[in-house]
């Protein structure tokens, strides 16, 4: 579907820009992007490992299964600190107050 | 009835019969008289006898016919037996023979007799001739044998005595002592120098010797030292002069000339102490002259015939294969030595060293008995020579891998390549600077699955499989994350170009050409890291950016998006004289191909300013657009490099054969400068590495020593370190107040 209409298009570019005035039309882009948490502070405060590196626990539990890290996600508290899940779910069983600011803990997103 | 009467009707007639025979016997009877006197010997018996058996016994020893018969002989010497005259019966049978002996040794004392063959026959003709004698007069005698030696223990049997007198006689004469010895020598060594000789007369007389238990005193010890001064003197002769292989197969044959001997006629005790002798001048004595003369040419040409006579030999003596070991070792190591260490061989290496591996591998299992000692030397060579050059081989077997997972079964089976991929984790296995590797093999890794260049994912699973094995996961966690998030793109792509149709449809903006857009989402921290580059797109191509990003980040919310221009590559529609190209080409090359839409001439600075790509990378760009192989662009001045005052202009007049051209090599080959950034990248983590091994170190010890430090850092640290990067990074860590040196102690430090 998709191809046929890039090719139906592209003829059609062709054909208007016979002069040489349009020599170089982009047919097919192959693009890289890295994607990364959208945090303030790249290391999770309570393991001291980097939030994009799985915590402590699942690295040590990881090694086991075939792509580890993927489940230890990243979470965002109302005060904009952010933590390993997995991390912080452990902190707010004794004490619901973010570790870094002491406001009451509130989960604000969750990244995915 | 019938069977019952029958035993009463015979028990009847027997009675019958009895009667009779009793009547008959009263008529006759015999009577025994008693023998009147004893009876006495005729006179004159004695001597009458021992003549007769004199006569005989002459007759035997000078091999004539007998006027006896010898069953008469026999019953003569039981009678005489049986009237007690044993006694003088052996002891004038002892007479006899001693005479007779001793009157043949004259025979041996000729003058005339010198030549050893001649003289050895006389003797085994006469030994021969002796026992036969003796065994027929001892036939006559049995019953001497049986009755009077039997109860005299100290008389030797009649056997023995002959022996015994020939013994004292003939051998036992200084001069024909000598000269049995003498010739025996004689004859074996004119057969050692390859002559033949009569080995049966040999045989005879060396039986002989052996029946007369004279074997040792006579002839043994002589024997040896004879041949220990022969095979000395003959080893360091050959040694000498000989190459190797003609030196072994002599000394080979040597050996088996000797348990032929063995066989043939010597006593069966003599081979372990001949062999030993032979084992201690041809080899013990000779080992190193021995490997120094020849084993490295036996390696290289891979004389495995040679090399496993070599290992036969040598492991007949005690430190026989350690020193063939030793050998070995060394000329692993020189030969890798010369390879690893050599710059020029760079291209070649892991091939040269994978050939040189096989070949060797060959000649431990083929010609060395897949020896354990020699396995593990080989191993030890191979870590040694691997780790001399601290990067390099690391470097290469990475890109050797890379190189052969991107051409994948099209120059061999899917089992060699496998085969292949074994082999080069055997090499891997050796190398020290396993992080230095990981760092390559990832950058490799990285552009084959970006840019498409794998040849296939079972292949690159495989061997990623072979990593984990060896390094564990942790080492390839990162690598099979790379694999996961080109299989998760895969996925988003396909959402998204729905996406995308979706929106295009709705959209009323006629401006709005539609681009196959393709995006590799990649998580930060698997991938190598790349420049961050902020360059001037195109709006249409940013606004594709832009509604990928929305997409993306709506379907995972909390991430952000790092463009890499420098990964990106496009195909552009190129229209010239000739027709339209497809041309593949990076996303800078696209970028500044872009510009010159409508535009005839451009100067390197406008290009500059419009791209925003920096100084370095533009020129690299231009220089494949303009002066590589496909000219899309033309340059003025002429010239093989980039000028900030040169000027472009698109080039109407490209000529290719091809409908799609690739003009992107450039993005493909690894540069050295990426090459030094990778190395730099791997020293930095080995400091983070040191660091940290130090810290941990220090704070379980909390004093510590610096040689103590230095030796626990070696066995934590899994790379090669030197002890002035050891002792930089104490130093930093002093500075840094993690730990200090104390004040007393010197060579001290302690943990803060």
């Amino acid at each position: 579907m998709k191809m046929s209409e890039d090719n139906d298009n592209v003829d059609r570019v062709d054909s208007e820009n016979c002069k040489p005035d349009k020599m170089f039309t982009l047919k097919k882009w192959n693009a890289v992007a890295m994607w990364s948490w959208d945090v303030e502070c790249d290391t999770c405060a309570i393991c001291r490992v980097q939030v994009m590196d799985a915590c402590l626990r699942c690295q040590a539990e990881s090694k086991k299964d075939y792509y580890g890290k993927q489940d230890c996600v990243v979470v965002w508290g109302e005060c904009n600190h952010s933590f390993h899940y997995c991390c912080v779910s452990l902190w707010v069983k004794q004490n619901n107050r973010c570790p870094l600011c002491q406001q009451e803990w509130s989960i604000q997103r969750m990244g995915k | 009835m019938n069977r019952s009467s029958t035993p009463v009707s015979i028990f009847g007639t027997n009675k019958v019969n009895l009667k009779n025979f009793n009547r008959s016997s009263d008529m006759k009877k015999i009577f025994i008289k008693k023998f009147r006197g004893n009876p006495v010997l005729p006179p004159n018996y004695y001597e009458n006898t021992w003549n007769k058996l004199r006569d005989a016994i002459i007759s035997i020893q000078n091999s004539s016919i007998l006027k006896y018969s010898l069953e008469e002989l026999y019953g003569d010497v039981e009678s005489m037996c049986i009237h007690n005259m044993s006694h003088f019966l052996y002891d004038n049978l002892y007479y006899l023979v001693e005479n007779h002996v001793g009157q043949s040794v004259s025979s041996f004392l000729n003058d005339s007799l010198n030549d050893p063959q001649e003289f050895l026959t006389v003797i085994n003709n006469t030994w021969v001739i002796h026992c036969k004698q003796m065994s027929t007069i001892r036939n006559i005698f049995i019953h001497l044998d049986r009755t009077y030696v039997l109860h005299n223990v100290q008389t030797a049997s009649i056997w023995d005595m002959g022996l015994d007198l020939f013994r004292q006689y003939i051998i036992r004469n200084c001069l024909v002592k000598t000269k049995i010895t003498d010739a025996l020598l004689l004859l074996i060594k004119q057969e050692r120098d390859a002559n033949t000789i009569d080995r049966d007369l040999i045989r005879s007389i060396i039986r002989m010797l052996t029946i007369l238990q004279i074997y040792k005193p006579v002839f043994e010890e002589k024997f040896y030292t004879e041949s220990e001064n022969m095979y000395a003197a003959e080893a360091n002769y050959c040694i000498k002069n000989f190459d190797l292989p003609e030196y072994l197969s002599h000394v080979r044959k040597r050996f088996k000339e000797e348990y032929n001997r063995g066989n043939q006629y010597l006593d069966s005790g003599t081979m372990p102490r001949l062999i030993t002798i032979i084992e201690k001048n041809f080899i013990a004595d000779q080992i190193q002259k021995t490997l120094d003369k020849g084993l490295n040419k036996l390696l290289d040409s891979r004389d495995h015939y040679n090399l496993s006579l070599l290992y036969l030999l040598l492991g007949r003596v005690k430190s026989g294969h350690a020193e063939l070991c030793a050998g070995f070792n060394s000329y692993m190591k020189q030969y890798g030595r010369n390879v690893v260490s050599h710059p020029e061989n760079d291209k070649n290496m892991v091939k040269m060293l994978l050939d040189f591996k096989d070949a060797m591998d060959d000649v431990v299992a083929k010609c060395f008995e897949k020896n354990e000692k020699f396995t593990n030397s080989l191993k030890e060579a191979f870590e040694y020579f691997i780790n001399l050059r601290i990067n390099a081989p690391a470097e290469l077997v990475a890109k050797f891998i890379d190189s052969k997972l991107r051409i994948g079964n099209k120059e061999s089976t899917d089992e060699e390549l496998e085969i292949l991929l074994d082999k080069i984790m055997v090499l891997f296995r050796f190398i020290h600077g396993k992080d230095v590797f990981e760092a390559f093999y990832k950058k490799d890794l990285a552009k084959r699955l970006l840019f498409g260049k794998s040849a296939s994912v079972d292949y690159e699973k495989s061997m990623l499989s072979k990593l984990k094995e060896e390094c564990g996961g942790g080492f390839t966690s990162k690598l099979e994350g790379m694999f996961k998030d080109m299989e998760l793109s895969k996925d988003i792509n396909g959402a998204f170009k729905q996406h995308l149709s979706h929106s295009l449809n709705n959209t009323q903006d006629t401006e709005f050409t539609p681009l196959d857009m393709t995006v590799n989402t990649l998580t930060m921290g698997y991938w190598p890291t790349y420049p961050i580059m902020n360059v001037v797109l195109p709006e249409e191509m940013l606004r594709y950016q832009e509604i990928f990003n929305n997409f993306y980040l709506s379907k995972h919310s909390g991430r952000k998006l790092a463009w890499q221009p420098t990964l990106g590559y496009c195909v552009v529609r190129a229209q010239f004289k000739v027709g339209i190209k497809e041309l593949l080409v990076s996303l800078l090359q696209t970028l500044v191909l872009l510009l010159f839409n409508g535009k005839n001439e451009l100067s390197y600075e406008y290009i500059k300013g419009a791209s925003n790509i920096e100084d370095l990378e533009l020129k690299r760009t231009l220089q494949s657009l303009a002066c590589g192989k496909t000219r899309v662009l033309l340059k003025r001045p002429k010239g093989r490099d980039v000028e900030d005052t040169d000027y472009f202009m698109y080039n109407a007049d490209f000529k290719n054969k091809l409908f799609r051209v690739t003009v992107n090599q450039i993005q493909m080959k690894e540069t050295t400068e990426e090459q030094k950034a990778t190395e730099e990248r791997v020293f930095q983590d080995r400091q983070y590495q040191i660091d940290a091994a130090i810290v941990r170190i220090m704070k379980t010890h909390k004093a510590l020593s610096h040689n103590t430090l230095v030796s626990e850092l070696c066995l934590q640290l899994k790379f090669p370190v030197t002890l002035a990067d050891l002792k930089k990074r104490i130093e930093s860590l002093i500075e840094r107040d993690y730990m200090e040196r104390d004040k007393e102690i010197q060579n001290q430090y302690n943990y803060l």
